[in-house]
């Protein structure tokens, strides 16, 4: 017997004759090449699936090796998508794995691409990224397995539009955000001043154009009430920012790392305390003395540096677990900047905090630390400061191996149509119960992704204007309806400007989706996902292909009825609140609340609060409309996937609607 | 121990700050979060044997290689065909058909991490080893633990009666497999666990403050406190306070029925200054800890005179008497205090100043302890240095949360008539014990048994008058015909993970281990332990 004959041998013997040979012809997409996806690449690999298509916007880092066994020390810096498609596939001759070094958010990943497949398994580390994939899923009808690890806990969960809830049924838990002004000068807790260092301080000095965003993000903590006099020296402190950044990026200036310093926790706190007010009520943080320090003069508060000189290094503890004097805080932090300095004179753009930048982590570990000692908040050790700091998750083989046994096993029941054998499996924590299974629930009928009703168009987003194509995906039916592309109003029954322009002047490109909400509630919404023209199409037709028939959206499931002392049409005549002229001339803001859709999830008690994560998202996936202070600042820190407990004994990982992540 | 060769390549770019991790921690940086410095060093002191060099073995063991134990050895004769060489990783395809397949895997999994070290062994099997007394000692004494994937009944047997008779001998993990089932079982005698992970916290002892902390939350003037502190006393002090006073009232009793407690609340919820102060909410949050009594939680209390039954956990019989000494003579007659705090509405000043009082408690507390165990120690004629200041400290620190982990003999079960006559009764375990007589009878019988046959083997394990689980026992038995000896990927990957995971959680000695038969049928996603 050949090996080509051996090969499928046992799991053909299992899954039986025809269920096998359709492997062989089965496109699967991986999204992916991390921990778990080198796990599961392996298990589809050796299951008999003819064609991979493994996607993955990576490289290797050291810390991978633990676990991520496709790769070698060698493999260190290398694209993940790549390396772990060679590894395998010299395993498997008769298979066709085709890797992708990429983002899967890119708009040429649109609908059509992802119908390619019959199968898409995530193996991802992001809850922005999952959502994506999710999406894409339900709009193109693909079945899709949705998995995450956390330490010794797991989960894996089938997802199929119509059949099963789709991964935003669910809302799943909002990372915590903090005010701009705990952040930028009244921090409390070690982890304010870790954001700090990480999303303010690094964007300043290392990051793009200082002005754009701390400018915008200050101006909207005015708008929600933050106090003004502190926004107004905050201001102040930005501009002065111009100038240890030219330093920084000075081939001369030897000295920009103790200019940086003195800026940042000397001159800046001195600012801060000019305003008596805000310290009335609080305790005032310490300007920090650069030579005080270094020659040992500097007493920061009675008793406060004595913990950190004298406690020992544990026995059981790493070089890493070491607490750092205020003394080695200041050395690290004019070390690490002059490091990134240099990287910057080499040519270097911007610098980013990324957990395994060993620069930017010494740079976050030393500059919160001493933001931590001026304000007499504990510090952390580099050891903590990167779990805190990179939303670091425990990971380890064991637990990826199981969760990637189990994802191959629902794609198997996918693939077969035995809908009543897909389960809900968590991996848990109890010794008694390792697994635990749930059926799966229906949709949720006020799910704000799964429940739209999807199509795909086919047009020239140069040509195609937003008028005739919405006028043609409607048909016949002449309901009112208002237009979105993600949060922005494109138009409705009373304002028409933009139907004479082109797709593509209203941003509305390849992979984007128009959303075509009925005014009047009572049907779905039309999720159009735009892609290109086929490459045969005639140049003298019109611009865009219809698709036929035309979709045809269902009846809405009405939400709940809100509390009464709420009176529901509140909003509905309000029109529309502070439009904002954009450069583009669309307007852009969040939908209204009369649109009940998008307050999807929310719960009874609250109909017009906060809506939930999840429900109302579109396309750009942002959530503004939530975020009552501070919407630039929340919605970076969630673009990072930063989630921040509320305290050191909050886990996690208790109980969770879903567990995000290995990478 | 095992060292790792890391000190060369991309290292040599990054960070001189004495701060910096060396190339190993950073390899091993997200287990080291789980399972700390002292697991990673166990893990590294340990050496695996394990019989067959199967698909499902290979899996087990690329889970140990990639977070770095020391050694392992593979025994198994097998030469490698073209079946084998299409559903285990491990083997390089077409060129190891007919090469010896251990060989072949040890090779490829030690490609995973140049710091393990692997062995094979492809000149013997399992039962000649046992047939001399130095192939008997050579397993007793070189292994930390030893794994057994599909091993005739003949040899698993023996193996488990060798390795059961002498307490000292290393655990025994039995795996069986077939098809979509599964069923793992660990041998021992017994497993002590100090640091078990368990998500319990330890009492704050607001109930019974201990001297400092009294009179602290005694001498907290209110009053005629400057409001910003006022909003920031822990509210440790606040439930202190105001339970003595409550006490003082009441004959020294806490608040019990619910009015009283309704009232205590009250009493809290008045002594704000502004209607938001968060300290005093979570004051009103916890005040069930006043009257709810903290005493020695009874996973703890029912260790206390346990039979030492392994030499290996002597040490941990020696804290536990200590234990059991210091919670019946030491008032206040609970565990030793824990210096850990939970995050609570403080100022910096306050917060340290909590800290440091429980932690100044803790260190005497746990002064006394180790005070009695020197005693004990010496009582018993030990050696002083058998247990170090470290093991001590984390006793004390998790001894709110130890485990002692009584095993059972590999086969016991299928003498036991009243647990099968139980368990084949009961609807929470005969799905459980279908799976496990379905992979007994097919290990007795081996490949190519009809399902009738396997069905009387299954049978006669059950003693009489005792019937098959049906249903449960119809799947099984199904799937065992089917599949007798099909080694399917992801059956084996998700073996992989379980059996190494457990694995790691019996040499690190934290975490608690599956304790009994973990059955797995992964048509219906179950697991189930028996």
């Amino acid at each position: 017997m050949s090996t080509a004959q051996g090969r499928g041998t046992h799991a053909k013997a299992i899954l039986g004759p025809e269920l096998y040979a359709k492997l062989e012809n089965t496109h699967v997409l991986l999204v992916g090449a991390g921990g778990i996806g080198c796990e599961l690449l392996k298990n589809i690999v050796l299951t008999g699936f003819g064609r991979i298509t493994l996607l993955d916007l990576d490289t290797i880092d050291l810390s991978n090796l633990n676990r991520q066994f496709l790769f070698r020390k060698k493999d260190v810096k290398q694209s993940k998508a790549l390396v772990a498609a060679q590894t395998a596939s010299a395993f498997n001759p008769n298979v066709k794995i085709t890797p992708i070094h990429d983002n899967i958010k890119e708009p040429q990943y649109d609908i059509p691409w992802f119908q390619q497949f019959d199968l898409v398994l995530n193996a991802l580390d992001n809850l922005d990224a999952r959502r994506h994939v999710n999406r894409m899923c339900m709009a193109g009808n693909v079945p899709l397995v949705e998995s995450g690890t956390a330490g010794y806990l797991g989960q894996v969960q089938p997802l199929l539009k119509d059949r099963t809830e789709c991964f935003d049924c669910i809302p799943k838990p909002t990372p915590k955000t903090f005010p701009v002004c705990t952040i930028r000068s009244t921090p409390s807790q070690p982890i304010h001043c870790i954001v700090w260092s990480k999303s303010y301080l690094m964007g300043q000095l290392f990051g793009e154009d200082e002005d754009a965003d701390a400018g915008g993000e200050l101006d909207a903590a005015e708008k929600e009430g933050e106090n003004a006099q502190e926004i107004d020296a905050l201001r102040k402190e930005a501009t002065a920012f111009k100038a240890v950044r030219d330093a920084l990026r000075s081939p001369t200036n030897q000295d920009a790392a103790h200019l940086v310093f003195q800026k940042v926790f000397n001159a800046d706190i001195k600012n801060l305390l000019s305003m008596s007010d805000m310290w009335k009520s609080r305790s005032p943080p310490i300007p920090l003395d650069f030579e005080g320090i270094m020659n040992g003069s500097f007493v920061l508060r009675q008793g406060a540096n004595a913990d950190a000189s004298t406690s020992k290094l544990p026995e059981a503890a790493l070089k890493d677990q070491r607490t750092l004097t205020l003394k080695d805080n200041v050395s690290l932090f004019i070390e690490s900047t002059n490091r990134l300095a240099d990287r910057l004179r080499n040519g270097e753009d911007t610098i980013s905090f990324d957990k395994d930048d060993d620069d930017t982590l010494d740079f976050v570990t030393a500059a919160s630390n001493l933001r931590s000692s001026a304000y007499g908040i504990e510090t952390k050790t580099r050891w903590e400061v990167k779990e805190m700091a990179g939303n670091i998750i425990p990971a380890i083989a064991t637990t990826n191996a199981i969760v990637s046994g189990l994802i191959v096993l629902q794609a198997l029941q996918l693939l077969r149509k035995s809908y009543d054998k897909l389960r809900n499996v968590h991996l848990q924590f109890k010794p008694a119960v390792p697994l635990s299974t749930i059926s799966l629930s229906l949709p949720n009928p006020q799910c704000g992704v799964c429940r739209d009703t999807y199509t795909v168009l086919r047009c020239d987003p140069a040509r195609a204007t937003l008028g005739e194509v919405v006028k043609g995906l409607l048909g016949e039916d002449e309901r009112e309806v208002s237009v979105y592309e993600g949060q922005r109003v494109l138009s409705d029954p009373d304002w028409d400007d933009n139907n004479e322009r082109t797709l593509e002047s209203l941003s509305v490109t390849r992979g984007k989706f128009l959303a075509i909400v009925d005014e009047d509630g009572e049907l779905t919404t039309l999720s159009v996902g735009i892609a290109l023209l086929p490459d045969d199409h005639p140049a003298d037709a019109p611009p865009f292909i219809l698709p036929s028939p035309l979709p045809q959206p269902a009846r809405r499931v009405k939400p709940p009825p809100p509390a009464p002392e709420t009176p529901h049409k509140a909003n509905g005549n309000g029109k529309r609140l502070l439009p904002v002229e954009l450069d583009d001339g669309v307007i852009d803001m969040a939908p209204t609340p009369k649109k009940p859709k998008r307050n999807g999830l929310a719960p009874a008690s609250v109909p017009n609060g906060p809506v939930s994560v999840g429900t109302k998202r579109k396309a750009t996936g942002r959530e503004g409309e939530e975020d009552k202070s501070s919407p630039s600042k929340k919605r970076r820190l969630e673009e990072e996937g930063l989630v921040v407990m509320d305290g050191v004994d909050d886990k996690l990982e208790e109980e969770p609607d879903f567990i995000l992540i290995d990478d | 121990m095992a060292a790792t060769n890391d000190s060369q390549t991309i290292e040599e770019a990054t960070t001189g700050m004495e701060s910096a991790p060396d190339q190993k921690t950073r390899r091993y940086d997200r287990q080291l979060r789980l399972w700390a410095k002292s697991g990673q060093a166990a893990l590294e002191s340990s050496h695996i044997l394990v019989l067959s060099s199967s698909s499902t073995s290979t899996s087990v063991l690329k889970n140990l290689v990639l977070p770095g134990i020391g050694q392992f050895t593979i025994l198994d004769r097998t030469i490698t065909s073209p079946s084998d060489a299409g559903n285990n990783f491990f083997l390089e395809g077409q060129d190891s058909v007919g090469k010896p397949r251990a060989e072949e895997a040890v090779r490829l999994l030690l490609e995973l991490n140049d710091g393990v070290k692997g062995h094979s062994i492809v000149n013997k099997d399992v039962k000649e080893v046992l047939g001399t007394e130095d192939g008997v000692e050579w397993l007793k004494g070189t292994f930390s633990l030893v794994i057994a994937h599909n091993l005739e009944k003949g040899a698993l047997d023996q193996l488990s009666d060798v390795l059961w008779k002498d307490a000292k001998s290393p655990p025994l993990v039995v795996i069986r497999s077939a098809g979509f089932l599964a069923e793992v079982f660990i041998q021992f005698h017994e497993h002590a666990v100090i640091d078990s992970h368990l998500d319990t916290t330890p009492s704050l002892r607001i109930d019974k403050p201990f001297p400092a902390l009294l009179k602290h939350s005694l001498e907290i003037d209110f009053e005629n406190m400057d409001v910003t502190d006022h909003g920031h006393v822990p509210y440790v002090y606040i439930l202190v306070r105001v339970l003595e006073e409550w006490k003082q009232a009441h004959g020294g009793n806490p608040p019990k029925t619910s009015d009283e407690k309704k009232e205590f609340k009250a009493i809290i919820s008045k002594m704000r200054k502004k209607a938001d102060e968060e300290n005093f909410e979570e004051a009103e949050a916890q005040a069930f800890k006043c009257w709810s009594s903290t005493v020695v939680p009874y996973d703890i209390k029912s260790l206390f005179g346990a039979e030492n039954v392994a030499p290996h956990t002597k040490p941990f019989h020696l804290l536990l008497k200590a234990l059991e000494v210091y919670t019946t003579t030491v008032e206040p007659y609970t565990l030793p205090l824990s210096a850990t705090l939970p995050d609570m509405k403080a100022s910096t000043g306050q917060y340290v100043e909590i800290q440091r009082l429980y932690k100044d408690r803790a260190v005497e507390e746990r002064d006394t302890f180790k005070a009695i165990l020197d005693k004990i120690i010496a009582e018993q004629g030990e050696d002083a240095s058998l247990i170090d200041d470290e093991v001590i400290d984390d006793f004390v620190k998790n001894s709110h949360i130890l485990r002692l982990l009584k095993g059972k003999k590999w086969g016991a079960l299928d003498q036991d008539k009243e647990k099968l006559a139980e368990a084949a009764a009961s609807e929470e375990s005969s799905k459980q014990l279908g799976i496990h007589l379905a992979l007994s009878a097919l290990s007795s019988l081996q490949a190519n048994a009809k399902k009738q046959k396997l069905t009387a083997e299954a049978k006669a394990i059950l003693p009489e008058g005792v019937e098959l689980p049906d249903e449960h026992f119809d799947n099984a038995i199904g799937e065992a015909a089917r599949s007798p000896t099909a080694d399917l990927p992801n059956t084996a990957a998700f073996l992989g993970g379980v059996v190494a995971q457990e694995t790691i959680k019996m040499i690190t000695k934290q975490y608690v281990p599956i304790n009994g038969y973990c059955t797995i049928d992964l048509v219906e996603t179950w697991s189930g332990v028996l």
